[in-house]
């Protein structure tokens, strides 16, 4: 009889029970559920608990696409109920495994219809496709109880009531008018009636028969309840709800990404800067953020795990907020997206201190500047420094069209050095380049950052032109080499003192990790320069994008995230 | 400066923080210690009100006592809109009046079963309080259900918010602290979101925030 009552369809809400952005509170046999409508329209029918503490999700937050528990925070996605992000750990996608029980829903005629392991389709209403729905009333009475009243329910003495098979009754009027009654058992002594009428006026007719049935239903309910009250009570339904694993239950363990996400930043402001460029402003929680110098990044780390670098943008001084730029890679693995889709205002972010692998030298007699789309932003942050101190300069921006151009406000202070190309062909990039890069001399420097293909040209554009590798600067977004791994080899830590084997499919900065070395990281994929480590003895494969050629040639430093030996054996100085 | 002589937990004092917020009005708490410290039965507070209880203000020497007479004071002072308590509108006044008095009722009920539960007191019949208090939310879950039909998202008709509101909102939001759950009142549940998003709004303990509404429209269903 049990399994019987879990496999069946009941309504459990009306369809207008669940306006957008709203809770409903629902109970089917002694199980709470969360019910809420995605602003796409998908109707969550979850058990009503939120995996971390167990606190009612009927009163969280459903913002549209997520709903997020008042407790501490924790978001579960639409349809899938997985959980998306925790705020008391903002560096740690929250594991695939916290997710939340949902249960079958199908809206049909009006009403939301649900249980615990229903399947199949509802059964046939025929007659109330055009229906109105009534106003629900709840019954403290058992289920039965409620159902044999209804067959004595009417509006008028021509109606009569009748059974059906799926336990709702149908009254029927001499004139054809019919009300289907289902009854909802929320417990053992529990119901709701929710009725369907085969007629949908509109405008005071509807009201009149909202009206009417309102009343009758809730004249049925008192009589019912005396009844009800009269016996004892039947034991309340007692549901399992499944438990929570222990491993979710406690503090995560320490990661063994090294890398490091010191500071808790609150997204304050999310907003387009350019077609596909979206701006952050990120806020301490309390105090300053660290000073930072022009061209340094930071390492996000996102809601799905990822862990992604943006350049600040800010002008000197500015440290009670960063601002970073980040576009949408259409074909990217994951990072940008999660920023454009995923991060809401409000929402609490692991970020790293911020790390200047591509200084700004302040001795230049002028300062070229050359961005290529979102390579923009590293260079706005040190053209504003030049541009406090008075220092010569003159900025570069190569976008694809007026639309492309980001940061606006930021890039006016330094109007009078700011040129904008746009719409330019490759081309025609190379001879703007050429005029751009003509005069090459002591102490100019040129700094580049945009994409590869831009940034190969440019750099051997300036030294066909005569500027010398110390005096010509970049920064990579990613370096899309090949990495070769399938060498063997020893490393000596020098300051260490230790001898370790670094094997094929293993970098030397995961073996150092492994071994407890303490080596900081970022991109881990050699563009970012943050985890450069100076070489002693031995011959350097370099598979990085960070180091200039005359530096890769004098081998006096690695990058150990994908670099290796050339030979046998490397003595570094850790 | 306007005097509020307040109490966190109250939900009586918390109708008028909530008006004071909703008008923009500036005022000094000043703080009763009312569990466990009985502040509001001692003799000094009593000289302020005989009855012993929260919330009084006192406003420039005009000293009042009771939530709901306090609220029509504020309104009808402080509201330059007049949308809070309309005061030129006879129909509307009768219908908040009986609101009002209603609300006092919640309190009656749903207010001391809090009081049974979560400040230990044991003289009041709880099971009675709880019943008076479902008696007093079918009412009004019945009365928001049609206010719904006829498109009013309020206690009282009109496309804006009356004090009648603000002095049914607390103790219905925080009956749960005394073991009056309120699964049975979707009605009630829905109007509580839109009360909790008009601007000014504050939270109180027990009482939490509503997230933004759809851009479209609140009431939109898809």
């Amino acid at each position: 009889m049990m399994s019987d009552l879990h496999s069946n369809w009941y309504p459990i809400a009306s369809s207008s029970d669940l306006p957008k952005r709203h809770v409903y509170q629902a109970q089917l046999l002694g199980r709470e559920f969360a019910v809420w409508r995605a602003d796409d329209g998908h109707v969550n029918v979850w058990e009503n608990r939120c995996l971390h503490r167990g606190v009612r999700l009927s009163i969280g937050i459903n913002n549209g696409t997520e709903l997020k528990c008042q407790y501490h925070g924790w978001r579960y996605a639409n349809r899938t109920a997985g959980c998306t992000y925790i705020p008391a750990h903002p560096a740690d996608a929250p594991a695939r495994t916290i997710c939340n029980n949902t249960y079958p829903a199908i809206e049909s005629h009006g009403l939301v219809w649900s249980g615990e392991e229903a399947s199949g389709d509802l059964l046939s209403l025929d007659g109330f496709d055009s229906a109105t729905v009534l106003r629900a009333v709840p019954v403290f009475a058992p289920m039965n109880m409620v159902a044999e009243a209804l067959l004595g329910y009417g509006w008028d003495d021509s109606c009569k009531g009748a059974a059906n098979d799926d336990g709702s009754v149908t009254v029927t009027a001499g004139d054809g008018t019919a009300v289907r009654i289902f009854v909802q058992p929320m417990d053992s002594n529990h119901s709701v009636m929710r009725g369907l009428v085969n007629q949908a006026p509109a405008g005071a007719g509807r009201a009149e028969l909202l009206q009417t049935h309102s009343w009758l239903m809730q004249e049925l309910r008192d009589r019912v309840e005396v009844l009800a009250a009269k016996q004892e009570a039947p034991a309340p339904y007692e549901p399992v709800i499944a438990k929570v694993s222990e491993d979710l239950v406690d503090i995560p363990a320490l990661g063994t990404d090294g890398r490091k996400a010191e500071l808790r930043v609150q997204l304050v402001k999310k907003e387009m800067t350019a077609e596909g460029i979206v701006s952050l402003r990120l806020e301490p929680i309390k105090g300053q953020l660290p000073t930072f110098q022009p061209g340094a990044h930071i390492d996000v780390h996102l809601p799905n795990g990822l862990v992604r670098q943006y350049s600040i943008t800010n002008g000197p001084g500015e440290t009670d907020h960063y601002t970073i730029g980040v576009k949408r890679e259409g074909d990217g693995r994951g990072g940008s997206a999660a920023v454009h889709d995923s991060l809401q205002e409000g929402d609490v972010l692991a970020i790293s201190a911020p790390r200047n692998n591509f200084p700004l030298r302040r001795d230049a007699e002028h300062t070229v500047f050359i961005a290529g789309g979102i390579g923009v932003t590293p260079m706005i942050a040190m053209a504003r420094a030049l541009n406090a101190q008075g220092l010569s300069f003159e900025f570069h921006y190569f976008v694809q069209s007026d639309d492309h151009v980001a940061f606006k406000q930021q890039i006016g202070e330094f109007e009078r050095a700011l040129t904008i190309h746009k719409g330019l062909s490759p081309e025609a990039t190379g001879a703007k380049l050429k005029e751009v890069l003509a005069e090459p001399g002591f102490a100019r420097h040129v700094y580049i950052c945009g994409p590869g293909p831009m940034l190969e040209a440019t750099r051997g554009i300036a030294a066909s032109q005569g500027w010398t590798d110390e005096a010509v600067h970049f920064e990579y977004f990613a370096n899309t080499a090949e990495v070769d791994d399938s060498t063997a080899f020893e490393v000596d830590l020098a300051r260490s003192a230790l001898t370790l084997q670094v094997p094929a499919g293993k970098t030397i900065l995961e073996v150092l990790r492994e071994h407890g070395i303490d080596m900081p990281s970022s991109c881990e994929q050699g563009a970012c320069g943050t985890c450069r480590c100076g070489v002693i003895e031995g011959e350097v494969i370099h598979q990085d994008v960070y180091l200039s050629n005359a530096e890769k040639a004098e081998g006096k430093s690695i990058m150990t995230c994908v670099s290796r030996a050339a030979s046998d054996r490397l003595i570094l100085d850790i | 400066m306007l005097k509020l002589y307040d109490y966190e937990l109250s939900g009586n004092c918390y109708k008028l923080r909530l008006l004071l917020s909703f008008l923009g009005v500036e005022y000094k708490s000043e703080l009763i210690d009312f569990y466990p410290g009985n502040q509001h039965k001692s003799p000094e507070f009593r000289q302020i009100n005989p009855l012993g209880q929260l919330p009084v203000i006192d406003d420039n020497g005009l000293v009042l006592r009771d939530a709901q007479a306090i609220l029509v004071y504020l309104a009808s002072k402080y509201d330059p809109s007049c949308k809070w308590y309309p005061r030129d509108n006879p129909e509307m006044l009768g219908q908040i009046s009986q609101w009002l008095a209603f609300a006092d009722g919640i309190t009656g009920t749903a207010s001391a079963a809090r009081l049974h539960d979560a400040l230990f007191y044991n003289h009041i019949d709880v099971e009675a309080a709880r019943a008076g208090a479902h008696r007093l939310f079918r009412v009004l879950d019945e009365h928001l259900f049609f206010a719904e039909e006829a498109g009013q998202d309020w206690i009282c008709p009109g496309d804006h918010p009356t004090i009648a509101d603000i002095a049914c909102f607390p103790y219905i939001m925080l009956s749960e602290e005394g073991g009056i759950p309120r699964i049975d009142y979707p009605a009630i549940r829905r109007w509580s979101d839109r009360f909790k998003r008009i601007p000014g709004f504050t939270v109180m303990s027990g009482v939490f925030p509503a997230g933004p509404a759809a851009k479209d429209s609140s009431k939109a269903v898809a």
